[in-house]
């Protein structure tokens, strides 16, 4: 893999200190420790033979490995440990402090996070400054991330009452829990019984929740890279388009979509895959005269139909 | 072969943290071999300005390593650099196993290319410093909340923001406002970047406006650019980003509403419901709190709700439904 270079070579000026204290340390101890792969661990070693502090006659570091174990021969007084750069100390800063304020977080997570925080704003000093100016907040239903929680440790099936907004309706189902993970809101993501299927579900939509005694058997499913996005649509899910006006851009923003073509007025023409486009019918009775859909027709009339049911209502 | 960046860099730290005395410049290009191979030792005067260029830039580097490198003029006007152990060592710090698996937890919520190699590059520095390896990476079964947070940062906005907002610098960029047809110029003094609900917002002071603004990065059109000079306007100890933001969110209740909702149907209206009194015919009344964007929220509904009041509600839902109707 492409390392980048300032990555590599803060890692390996924390590889030097961390030598200098474990000789002989097993390279696949040392890759475990620094979170990398033995054989980025190994092109790191190539290097270090090559570094020095050439001024008092070239003495390089005599670091060398048999490929098991690792050992530097002339260790030097250079790798005390180092301090913590600003962005360092606000990569975890910022993250620490986000997690902990988690509702439903076990308290013993909680309490762990709360320590390691105030000791590394200590270590870091001046560094931790900047950390105040970035902030992130996840929500989350506490009382149902506790269970949910619970539920996957205790390998537990869960019976859960939950608001689709799609169907705007609450049904019941039985899920084996297989993960909780959160991306601004907190998400379950489980084995669906009810459709036989991976289902995620977002938390502050689950009306009800009960433990069952029921031992939660997921079948074996492969995790989804959540970097990839949390709605992923298929090639062969049909496509919706929607044609908005200035007002209506945020759609963009909410909305993953294949397309967003700039129209004459400041809007946006924009098309999207979704394996259900009833659901997107509260999206177009939302968009009011900021937008309109155009495609499929079915969804287009849907919408139309249902605002001049509601009309009916009002005496129009 | 060119010697790698890597090394280039690793050989110029350890040089200047190996030194006891300022080195000067000529020093430090006669003693690193890349520099050397690249620029020869400098005695002819070749190459002097791609030689200055590029050991600027490597300073940099380090310095945004953590590295504190000090610049001290000499006697007879020539510069040295050092960077001095004890100003460069991280104080004691001692981690228990609980403690590394949070932080190791922590560390990788970030998928912020520069914030995910800053967390993993800490988590290194404190390893070396004594760390312990938390429970949870020995793959035993840890007692710890079954999480994977993640933080989203896809906008191109969000590392330019971030080096301003922790170096206080101003910047200039297109913004364009969420009903406008086209971006505007703003110059902003960048105070915070907040995350909420998955999205970013950065709240800061707005030059042409006089004014405290939040924007969303979303919104921000083309690139960020830095501008010289200092902030103008003071700093507040507090900024509410997230207030803001729920106010636009209609997350703010400036009073109430009386609605008629279809039975069974309307869930998240009922969980914020302040009062349901069942009517008998297919329909219950609801009292729930009124703020920004109720009306767009509540036509969603479509033939399921009835807006009874205020007035000025069931205009706006009105009005509202009719646009649709039109097609």
């Amino acid at each position: 893999m492409a390392t980048n270079a300032i990555d590599q070579t803060r890692r390996m000026l924390s590889l030097v200190t961390y030598l200098r204290e474990r000789p002989g340390a097993r390279v696949s101890d040392v890759a475990r420790a620094f979170g990398i792969t033995e054989d980025e661990l190994i092109a790191d070693l190539d290097i270090l033979p090559m570094c020095g502090t050439s001024f008092r006659g070239g003495d390089l570091l005599d670091i060398d490995t048999d490929g098991d174990r690792i050992w530097w021969h002339n260790p030097d007084d250079v790798a005390a440990p180092l301090r913590l750069a600003a962005d360092e100390a606000t990569a975890l800063l910022v993250a620490a402090r986000a997690v902990a304020t988690l509702p439903g977080l076990r308290e013993g997570d909680r309490q762990a996070l709360l320590r390691a925080t105030a000791k590394l704003e200590a270590a870091a000093g001046e560094a931790a400054g900047a950390s105040s100016r970035v902030s992130v907040t996840f929500e989350s239903e506490g009382g149902v991330f506790a269970d949910v929680d619970r539920a996957i440790a205790e390998r537990r099936r869960l019976w859960l009452r939950y608001y689709s907004p799609a169907r705007d309706e609450l049904t019941e189902r039985e899920v084996d829990p297989i993960r909780l993970f959160a991306v601004g809101h907190t998400y379950v993501e489980a084995w669906c019984r009810l459709s036989e299927a991976r289902r995620t579900f977002r938390l502050d939509r689950v009306a009800e929740i009960r433990l069952l005694d029921a031992p939660a058997d997921p079948p074996p499913v492969e995790l989804r890279d959540l970097s990839e996005g949390l709605v992923q649509p298929a090639a062969e899910d049909p496509e919706v388009c929607i044609e908005v006006g200035p007002g209506g851009r945020w759609v963009a923003e909410y909305y993953p979509h294949d397309s967003a073509d700039e129209l004459p007025d400041g809007g946006l023409r924009i098309t999207l895959r979704t394996p259900d486009p009833a659901s997107l019918r509260r999206l177009g009775l939302r968009l009011g005269r900021d937008g309109r859909i155009t495609a499929p027709r079915e969804l287009a009339d849907s919408a139309r139909r249902a605002a001049t049911e509601a009309l009916a209502a009002y005496g129009e | 072969m060119a010697i790698a960046k890597a090394e280039r860099l690793m050989n110029l730290a350890l040089c200047l943290l190996g030194t006891r005395r300022p080195l000067t410049k000529r020093e430090l290009r006669s003693s690193i071999e890349a520099y050397v191979e690249s620029f020869g030792k400098g005695d002819h005067g070749g190459h002097d300005e791609s030689f200055n260029r590029m050991f600027e830039r490597d300073k940099d580097d380090l310095r945004e390593l953590g590295l504190v490198i000090e610049t001290v003029e000499g006697l007879e006007g020539d510069v040295g650099y050092l960077a001095r152990r004890d100003s460069n060592r991280l104080p004691p710090i001692t981690l228990d196993a609980e403690e590394a698996a949070a932080l190791g937890l922590a560390a990788k919520i970030w998928q912020q290319a520069r914030l995910a190699g800053a967390a993993s590059g800490a988590l290194q520095k404190l390893r070396a410093a004594g760390m312990p390896l938390a429970s949870g990476d020995d793959a035993v079964d840890a007692p710890h909340s079954a999480l994977e947070p993640r933080i989203p940062a896809h906008e191109a906005a969000f590392e330019p923001l971030m080096l301003a907002c922790r170096d206080r610098r101003p910047v200039v960029f297109d913004y364009r406002k969420s009903n406008a047809a086209h971006p505007e110029r703003r110059q902003v003094e960048p105070w915070i970047l907040e995350c909420w609900r998955g999205h970013w917002y950065l709240a800061g002071w707005d030059r042409d406006r006089n004014a405290e603004r939040v924007f969303r990065l979303s919104r921000i059109t083309g690139k960020v650019r830095s501008r010289q000079g200092a902030f103008t306007a003071p700093v507040p100890d507090h900024v509410t980003v997230r207030e803001t933001v729920e106010v636009w969110a209609g997350e703010t209740a400036t009073g109430t509403a009386r609605i008629r909702l279809r039975t069974g149907h309307g869930y998240p209206l009922r969980a914020r419901a302040l009062t349901v009194r069942e009517l008998g015919d297919g329909w219950d009344e609801l009292e729930i709190p009124n703020g920004r964007g109720l009306d767009a929220w509540l036509v969603e509904f479509g033939p399921d709700v009835v807006v009874l009041e205020p007035a000025e509600l069931r205009a706006d839902v009105i009005e509202r439904l009719r646009a649709v109707a039109k097609g």
